[in-house]
């Protein structure tokens, strides 16, 4: 099956400024993503995620490794990578940054349909924006509003999803993209990526929350501090994980009802070269001073962890 | 008590006119963590900036507040600023929405709060901004970081100590969490819980996650299209919703917690 994204040992430092050292996003990491399937990326603010989708989107180029998209290098210039970049949909973090600030709703959605070199008139996407709009429960009564203002925090994601999808790209990146969503808009919307997926296309899915990973996504991998702690399939590491850090996510997701679990207490800053989860680890031992590699450790499962017998699964 | 009758919110943009609040009564307690629920757009953030009388240029609001009977409506802006914002009611927003502003310390910020809204001379701002960062976990030498040298989960703390700083006697909390992730954000709601309750005031959480509200508010309000349709404690609201909208929104989550990609 054709590879839609493909990573090769990328790394990344963000370049120190005036005095300040320079920051390691991601340690070197390899994964790629076929086509039809998805694959969410988990793991805390910070770990690294949106760094990955920029690398993959060729909006930063990695100080280390290879990224191919549909092929192409991403960030290069040049016709191919940006027949490359269109295949794609974008769907930013933080929406309150992602909306040009003075055109409509509808405007909004329409114009990725309109940029330089398309032959697609006004009319038309015009028409495929309010569909889409239609499908990610923005109301007719919100289409004339100013999309950058003016909206509350979810309609203003709803938005900016809406543009990411009336493309009908081949691999939609989605940076949380229901984070601000209550529980009814949220399982709409779910049912709208299930819908995607059901049809061939490729989602990539950057979240910290297992469980709507699990509802949209047949693998993931999660990411500690710019590296892969553990992979596999979504449901596994919900009901099965391997890596403490993985189960410390699971954990603490609230669940309805149920007491808030205390997260595990952070027991000093983790040195440089140890293993990512060392701070806060309850099974910590002397040999995780050093970063342990990421192994196989079952059938389609990676996981970086020094536990002889890592927890066995159940069930 | 945090009393509320009738409040109406119309926001008016160019022609288009929008009524966010549509007659909301409610009651809060000083003594409860009250969570308010809702669909995306349903008021929950229109109904705290109205709380806090912060609206944007164009928007009118009508109805009656009652603040510890104190009449809220009829307070002028100055009044507003030097006895009700900060020092009666507070604020937490959603991380990249709290206005830190990048030039200045944090320790400058929280002190600035202080001088402005309780008097205090520059020193003794000073010093009061390093204990609180101390109470919400940070070290005080943070006092001299500035806000991007902080992670989100840090920031979060930083702006709590802010609110905190004038003793006021409810913290209103706008998606405190949501640019968080789950474990961030466990810490930082057993924080806003425990220093609350440590510090007797009433804590309001809006959030759209309605486990999240579960698993922390003794009561639960749930907003639907500008009103309240259903309001109640925690548990009861839970086993026996008194709307229909209330079980839709349940269900909904219950429906996520089992779906599965196939
Ligand atoms: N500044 C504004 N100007 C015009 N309309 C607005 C403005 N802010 C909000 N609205 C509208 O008021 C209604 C209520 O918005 P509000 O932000 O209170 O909802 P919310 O419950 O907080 O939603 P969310 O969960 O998505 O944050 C929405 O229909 C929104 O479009
Ligand atoms: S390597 Fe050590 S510190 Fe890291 S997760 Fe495994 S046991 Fe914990
Ligand atoms: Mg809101």
């Amino acid at each position: 099956m054709t590879e839609i994204v493909r990573l090769d040992g990328v790394g990344h430092l963000f370049a120190g400024r005036g005095g300040i050292a320079p920051s390691r996003a991601l340690h070197p990491l390899s994964f790629s993503l076929h086509e039809s399937r998805s694959l969410a990326l988990v793991g805390e603010s910070g770990s690294g995620k949106t760094t990955l989708l920029r690398l993959i989107l060729g909006l930063e180029e990695p100080t280390e490794g290879t990224v191919s998209l549909f092929g192409a290098d991403p960030a290069a210039p040049g016709e191919e990578a940006l027949r490359a970049r269109r295949r794609c949909g974008y769907v930013p973090q933080d929406p309150f940054g992602g909306l040009p600030p003075t055109l409509s709703v509808l405007d909004a959605a329409a114009e990725p349909l309109l940029l330089p070199g398309s032959d697609i008139d006004g009319a038309l996407a015009r028409r495929q924006a309010r569909e889409l709009l239609r499908l990610c429960l923005l109301e007719e009564s919100l289409w004339a509003a100013r999309a950058g203002m003016s909206l509350s925090g979810g309609q203003r994601q709803r938005v900016c999803l809406a543009r990411a999808l009336v493309t009908d790209p081949d691999l939609l990146l989605a940076d949380e993209p229901t984070s601000m969503q209550d529980s009814q808009t949220r399982r709409r919307l779910v049912e709208l990526l299930q819908a995607r997926s059901a049809r061939g296309k490729t989602l990539l899915f950057v979240t910290h929350d297992l469980v709507l990973a699990r509802a949209v996504t047949e693998r993931a991998v999660v990411l500690l501090r710019g590296r892969i702690v553990e992979e596999g399939p979504t449901e596994d590491l919900l009901s099965r994980a391997i890596h403490p850090y993985t189960r410390a996510l699971a954990a603490a997701l609230p669940r309805l009802g149920q007491p808030l679990a205390a997260p595990p207490p952070a027991l000093g800053p983790a040195p440089p070269g140890s293993c990512p989860f060392v701070d806060r680890c309850p099974h910590r031992m002397p040999a995780c001073a050093s970063a342990p590699p990421l192994r196989s450790v079952a059938e389609g499962r990676r996981a970086a962890c020094w536990q002889e017998a890592p927890q066995k699964p159940t069930g | 008590m945090i009393a509320v009758e009738g409040l109406r919110l119309d926001y008016r943009t160019g022609i288009r006119r929008v009524r966010a609040l549509d007659g909301v009564d409610l009651v809060l307690r000083r003594a409860a963590t009250t969570a308010i629920v809702g669909e995306s757009g349903s008021g929950k953030s229109s109904l705290v900036t109205a709380l806090l009388r912060l609206l944007p240029p164009g928007a009118s609001l009508s109805g009656k507040i009652t603040v510890e009977g104190r009449n809220i409506m009829s307070l002028s802006e100055k009044e507003l600023s030097a006895s009700y914002r900060w020092t009666t009611v507070s604020l937490v927003l959603q991380g990249a929405m709290n206005a830190f502003t990048p030039v200045l310390t944090l320790g400058r910020q929280i002190a600035e709060v202080l001088e402005v809204h309780r008097r205090l001379s520059r020193t003794e701002a000073m010093g009061k901004a390093a204990a609180l960062l101390e109470e919400t976990g940070l070290p005080r030498s943070w006092t001299a970081r500035y806000p991007h040298e902080l992670s989100g989960g840090q920031k979060q703390r930083a702006a709590i100590a802010m609110a905190l700083a004038c003793d006021p006697l409810y913290l209103l909390a706008d998606e405190p969490t949501t640019a968080l992730d789950v474990i961030t954000q466990a810490e930082i709601v057993t924080l806003l819980k425990g220093l609350t309750r440590w510090r007797g005031l009433g804590l309001v959480l809006v959030t759209h996650d309605l486990a999240l509200a579960s698993a922390v508010a003794d009561r639960l309000v749930v907003l639907q299209a500008g009103r309240v349709v259903d309001e109640g404690p925690t548990e009861r609201l839970l086993d026996a919703p008194g709307h229909g909208h209330t079980t839709s929104l349940l269900e909904a989550l219950k429906t996520l917690e089992a779906s599965d990609h196939d």
